[in-house]
């Protein structure tokens, strides 16, 4: 749960206690950097997020500077949404901004707020995180008092108001267009696209900038140390740090900010205190479990940005770095992972709808002993047929995985099944 | 307008069009089940992808929600894209019952006509794999549900929160487990909740009045109108006269409603959907009757006009042409009221006639459909000039109120119940002071003992007929079966009467009439028969006017 080194931009209060009351945060230098950006003109500070190299650590890793630009440049009301429903297994790191550092958040969204022009905040959480909603509410309200939010912030002539809305714990609520209707009180179901992005229409149908935790706590960092200087920690194209939530069979499982782009190894080995028991190292999944494996061999000398993860063949996504040793049964991991998926399908598109709970009979029957050679082939086609044809990036999630598994471990699932 | 190619074949389409119409344009179908064209879209079927290549980048997309752009070349039917149709059935099928052979739907199942024409696979689901959901849900007093066979398409969903502005279904459960199913305390019992069995592709929701009564591909199938109201709703009338088995009596099996963008859209209300009832119920007039002979014979329909036509120049030489009143009815189609004018207000100047009467039922309005005017023909008497203020002379009342006054030697009533309006004190004043008495009717009621003669008249449903709707929208039916019994068509018993009193209207035939009519009434001007065709034609001078503005198909968020 701790930072690794000397670069900790999110992680610096991270296991401390108290440390999330506005007064503390304030001594720390919190809203500082709210105070400076409003000094700013709105696009000033969208082109220093630009240039500081900030990418969604949502999962798509997109550049966060190029999505607040895509504003229309008439519509208004505008609308900033924090996506703090955070629930692809494997992935925890939101939650500990949002315990340990909701002013660092509240204050990143602020910024992002002004340099959209957005006139209100709607922060989503997961309804399973009772404890940080607790915290939030209480972030808002003391940041309300204080005048960070609501008329005229610091003398700015702007006025912004921050509404928090809890979900019903569905998976696809951390999806951003999924998540825009359950905070509209519909059915968490992603919405059709294109031609609709949430930067054009929105929450209630207004331009919206929908924005993960950790990529918004972000920017006060970035208004501190400036863009270059952030810029430079990361690779060329991955600009800063990465809150890397590490889980699996190392012996430190936990959350490390290091800067993106480190070896792989140093986040198992030297972070994660190595591999438990010693065992041997199996696979990596890099980015949550919608990403694709990756075998020992594929991991040698994996780089954790972006572009490295896509090159070995699986995407960064929100990080969450999982590992597996020698003694999981890939075909075990398959039905754990296919039974999430099939949970959490949300009904709407029939490809994910019906295909999901396929993928999980046909896993569970290999798993079991009791597959036939045939269903090894029929899971990777099943796969295949949702891959791609769904209306979100939930069918993705689960084909993407399944298919890996079987590429690249075909022989457990072999070993399993009668002629 | 976007130009663009879709399997290889040009077509240039307005803009806005999404590749599914566009593809109709070309007589290309592209497989659907959840977009229609009068519902939000929300692309959750899948079935309707297809390869687009635009702009040097080529990519699968969504038929219904993407709108042609120029250029685009589009491939509905590659090698890929039936890998993906047969993909998608294949989810489909996966929990589907396989029951076709006691299906309600079969035969007209987007299922299973799908699955023969893009499907076609083997099976890879062991039957004991299958999930079982609702299989006999109740959802509402005409609609029942089958959970199993649902597609989950949403398109009842979204008809209920669309169109009929109510939240009655809606879709629950997560995954696999989702299920449409009522709203938590309400039943679908909306004015045009039927018009769910008519949007569901497969045999999820069926109609409580037609479920297992009758095979589809047995029914036959007539255009028409509904004459519930006078919106004049376009309808198919699925009828069938030869199997009785099961159905006694009943000719017509179901109405449906037919596309007519001007008028109903692709709806039609409960009200007009199950009013068919009454065509072939036990009340109908089926036979001519007479208080004035007992012979005990049979009574020819031609002998009641014969005396008929005594009675009236018996009465136009001893009284003159004051002494006659005819209260019409606006339930006649314009060529029965144009006969009525011509023959008793042109010909024997008659100037008691008039369709309308004070105390006539009225109904339920709403802002969608429905109109309070159940009758399906106002408009067109008042085109035809068969109502006081058209220059005919007194109102239905004041000729009611002259005939208990002793005014008329002779009364003709066409579809009129007098006696509901009337206390049996007025009755009785009635048959005293009235030497004589026609009464024209489809279905038994009082009058037929207060009439001195009553002629069997047929309904919408047994006759070619022209009616004009509250709009000004002139449109025809077409006569699926013959009239039961001796009934005869209105205009018919206006021809043969004009006969026997030696008057020649010189019309053989509802076309014939109608094509009188445009030469003669100047809002009917260059209108024909033929011309009307399956939409019908506005009134010459009127201009068109949607009950309301057509949706074009746009995203949605999902329900």
């Amino acid at each position: 749960m701790t930072g690794n080194g000397n670069i900790r931009l999110l992680s610096r209060n991270f296991g401390k206690s108290g440390q999330a009351g506005i007064e503390t945060a304030e001594q720390r230098g919190a809203y500082a950097m709210l105070k400076k950006a409003v000094r700013m003109k709105p696009e000033e500070v969208t082109a220093l997020v630009k240039e500081s190299g900030l990418r969604g650590h949502g999962g798509a890793g997109f550049s966060a500077g190029m999505k607040w630009g895509f504003i229309p440049k008439d519509t208004f009301p505008r609308y900033v949404c924090v996506n703090a429903d955070e629930s692809e297994p494997g992935t925890c790191k939101d939650r500990l901004i949002l315990e340990y550092d909701p002013h660092l958040l509240l204050e990143g969204a602020l910024i992002c707020a002004w340099a959209v022009q957005a006139e209100r905040i709607y922060i989503y959480i997961r309804g399973e995180y009772f404890y940080p909603t607790r915290i939030m509410h209480k972030a808002i309200e003391d940041a309300r008092a204080k005048g960070f939010i609501g008329d005229n912030i610091l003398g700015s002539g702007w006025s912004c108001t921050v509404h928090l809305g809890t979900g019903a714990g569905q998976y696809i609520c951390g999806e951003e267009t999924g998540l825009i209707e359950s905070l509209e009180g519909k059915k968490g179901w992603p919405r059709l696209k294109p031609p609709f992005y949430p930067a054009a229409v929105g929450v209630w149908g207004k331009p919206t900038i929908v924005n993960n935790v950790e990529t918004l706590a972000f920017v006060p960092r970035i208004l501190e140390i400036g863009a270059d200087k952030f810029a430079a920690l990361g690779t060329p194209k991955n600009g800063g740090t990465a809150l890397l939530s590490l889980s699996g069979n190392v012996k430190r499982p936990g959350v490390y900010e290091l800067p993106m782009g480190v070896p792989l190894k140093t986040l198992i080995y030297d972070c994660g205190g190595g591999i438990t028991a010693d065992r041997k190292l199996k696979a990596v999944i890099p980015g949550g479990s919608s990403s694709h494996i990756l075998t020992a061999e594929e991991c040698e000398n994996l780089r954790l940005d972006f572009e490295s993860v896509a090159a070995a063949g699986s995407m960064l996504g929100s990080a969450a770095v999982m590992v597996i040793d020698e003694t999981v049964s890939i075909p075990r991991l398959m039905v754990w992972m296919t039974r999430f998926y099939a949970h959490e399908s949300c009904g709407q598109c029939t490809p994910c709808r019906e295909g999901t709970g396929w993928l999980l009979r046909l896993a569970t029957r290999i798993a079991d002993g009791k597959g036939r050679r045939r269903d090894i082939d029929d899971l990777y086609e099943v796969a295949n047929n949702i891959d791609g044809k769904t209306i979100c990036a939930l069918g993705a999630a689960v084909a993407w995985p399944t298919k890996s598994y079987i590429k690249k471990f075909r022989h457990e699932f072999e070993a399993l099944v009668k002629e | 307008m976007p130009k663009i190619e879709i399997d290889n074949k040009p077509v240039e389409v307005p803009a806005g069009t999404n590749l599914i119409e566009a593809a109709r344009l070309l007589n290309i179908e592209i497989p659907h089940y959840c977009y229609h064209p009068g519902l939000a879209v929300v692309g959750s079927c899948r079935m309707c992808q297809v390869e687009c290549e635009h702009n040097g980048r080529k990519s699968i997309v969504v038929g219904c929600n993407t709108m042609a752009a120029d250029g685009m070349k589009i491939t509905t039917s590659s090698v890929a894209i039936r890998d993906i149709q047969r993909g998608v059935l294949e989810f489909y099928l996966q929990h589907h019952p396989l029951d076709c052979p006691i299906c309600d739907d079969a035969g007209e199942c987007d299922l299973q006509n799908y699955y023969m024409r893009y499907g076609l696979h083997e099976s890879r689901v062991d039957l004991d794999e299958k999930r079982h959901k609702h299989k006999v849900h109740d959802v509402g007093p005409t609609v029942v549900l089958d959970s199993e066979r649902c597609v989950l398409c949403s398109r009842c969903v979204r008809f209920c929160r669309e169109i009929a502005g109510v939240d009655e279904l809606g879709i629950f459960g997560q995954g696999g487990n989702a299920e449409l199913m009522n709203v938590p305390g309400k039943r679908l019992e909306n004015p045009y909740a039927g018009n769910v069995v008519d949007l569901c592709p497969v045999g999820a929701l069926t109609d409580k009045d037609f479920r297992f009564k009758r095979r589809v591909w047995y029914l036959k199938r007539t255009p028409s109108i509904c004459t519930g109201c006078s919106r004049g709703c376009n309808i198919y009338v699925d009828w069938e006269t030869e199997r009785s088995y099961k159905n006694p009596q009943r000719r017509i099996q179901r109405l449906k409603p037919r596309y007519n963008r001007a008028v109903n859209e692709w709806w039609i209300c409960d009200r007009g959907r199950y009013g068919y009832r009454t065509t072939d119920g036990a009340d109908r007039l089926t036979a001519p009757h007479t208080k004035l002979e007992s012979n005990g014979g049979p009574l020819a329909v031609s002998s009641v006009i014969e005396r008929a036509a005594g009675k009236i120049k018996a009465t136009l030489d001893k009284h003159g042409a004051k002494a006659i009143a005819v209260l019409a009815s606006a339930h006649s189609s314009n060529e029965d009221l144009f006969l009525l004018k011509r023959l008793f207000v042109d010909y024997l100047k008659v100037q008691c006639v008039d369709v309308n009467l004070g105390k006539e039922q009225k109904g339920e309005e709403d802002g969608i459909l429905m109109k309070s005017d159940l009758s399906p023909n106002r408009r067109g008497a008042l085109e035809m000039g068969v109502q006081p203020w058209g220059g005919s002379g007194l109102p239905g009342d004041e000729i009611v109120a002259g005939a208990l006054d002793g005014d008329f030697e002779v009364l003709i009533v066409i579809n009129h119940d007098l006696t509901a309006n009337l206390a049996p004190k007025q009755l009785g004043k009635l048959e005293q002071h009235c030497g004589y008495v026609l009464y024209l009717g489809t279905h038994v009621s009082a009058m037929n003992e207060l009439a001195h003669d009553v002629i069997p008249i047929a309904v919408w449903a047994e006759r070619e007929a022209s009616y004009t709707n509250f709009q000004g929208r002139v449109q025809r039916t077409w006569r699926p079966f013959d009239p039961l019994g001796l009934a005869v068509s209105e205009w018919e018993v206006w021809r043969d009467l004009a006969a026997r009193l030696g008057l020649e209207l010189k019309c053989d035939s509802p076309p014939e009439v109608f094509d009188s009519i445009g030469e003669s009434i100047a809002s009917f001007k260059g209108l024909t028969w033929e011309g009307l065709g399956a939409g019908g034609k506005m009134l010459t001078g009127v201009s068109e006017s949607p009950y309301r503005k057509v949706q074009s198909p746009r995203p949605l968020a999902a329900y």
